[in-house]
């Protein structure tokens, strides 16, 4: 099974996981889900809790928040491009 | 340096059915024999644009050594901390549209990334002629950039700052054949683990069409039960 990067949080991912797997196939799939309400938001909420302290004890949120500004960096880089220059090595 | 590598492939499968497949893949190695590298995965958020009606998540999976170990060998220890076998924090992001029938996907590393980053963008689209109705569209672009090095470099119009253990490390090898080394060994391993990633979403759209999605979380849910009773 896979496990939530901090243990303490396994068993309200597993129903948090199990919530979203079916809201996603039965609901939002058939189009029939509403932005505002989703039976998995309560759980969210209570995962998402749980995995905060996590995330900034391994430092995580320094990660994220890096990534967020090489992704400027990146699209500043490569929108201005026409195209990107490939190369298939082996082919 | 950049090095960029694209590939397209079609899923015999219905574009719904692959999308869920994409948010299974990593859910458990009984399901997918090709994740046992993946540690672990967290939603970190998820929610439904009120005015588009898609679906954007966000999750954090932790993967086993994403750096190929010949990129490994070529870093100082002053980067990798002397080992070969580390494990990497991968952030995926993803945009559903049901209306429009495409799922946008990215996923990079958010460590190692000034050694080298790995982008992989995939967009997966309902195919517009109706022969091809039941099947799925993929195009993956998979960006390398190693940028080692590269501050070290500005700083040699420093001469003050020119003495330390990674310059002459780096004037040694040229940080740009290092660069261009660790991008083209990391392409070679990633064009073989998009085969594997392919293989895994195959086996689990094989279980969709078989049991269903109730079938799939039953076997997930036994699989995780078996799991607690060996700890």
């Amino acid at each position: 099974m896979s496990q939530s990067l901090a243990k303490q949080c396994n068993e309200v991912k597993e129903r948090y996981d199990t919530c979203f797997l079916k809201w996603y196939s039965e609901k939002y799939l058939r189009g029939a889900a509403s932005a505002e309400s989703n039976e998995c938001t309560t759980l969210f909420k209570e995962y998402s809790a749980c995995l905060q302290g996590a995330l900034k004890e391994r430092g995580i949120d320094k990660l994220l928040d890096d990534a967020r500004e090489d992704n400027k960096e990146n699209d500043a880089t490569f929108l201005g491009r026409k195209k990107c220059q490939m190369r298939i090595p082996g082919h | 340096m950049v090095l960029t590598h694209t590939t397209n492939h079609t899923y015999n499968h219905p574009f719904p059915t692959v999308t869920l497949a994409f948010f299974l893949r990593y859910c458990s190695p009984q399901l997918n024999p090709f994740a046992s590298h993946v540690l672990s995965t967290d939603t970190i958020s998820s929610h439904v644009d009120p005015d588009t009606g898609r679906l954007h998540t966000t999750r954090i999976h932790l993967k086993k050594s994403r750096m190929p170990p010949a990129v490994m060998k070529l870093l100082p220890t002053s980067i990798t901390g002397g080992t070969t076998d580390k494990a990497s924090y991968i952030l995926e992001t993803s945009v559903v549209d049901m209306r429009e029938g495409w799922m946008s996907t990215e996923s990079r590393n958010l460590n190692f990334v000034g050694a080298l980053s790995v982008v992989e963008r995939q967009l997966y689209a309902a195919p517009t002629e109706a022969a091809d109705a039941g099947k799925t569209d993929v195009e993956t672009k998979v960006v390398f950039r190693s940028r080692l090095g590269e501050r070290i470099r500005d700083k040699i119009g420093h001469p003050i700052q020119q003495s330390t253990q990674e310059n002459g490390w780096f004037a040694r090898l040229g940080a740009r054949g290092i660069q261009r080394s660790i991008e083209s060994l990391a392409s070679t391993k990633t064009l073989d683990q998009l085969g594997k990633s392919r293989e895994g979403m195959r086996i689990i759209l094989e279980k969709l069409r078989h049991t269903g999605i109730i079938g799939v979380l039953e076997l997930r849910k036994r699989a995780r039960e078996r799991g607690m009773e060996a700890i």
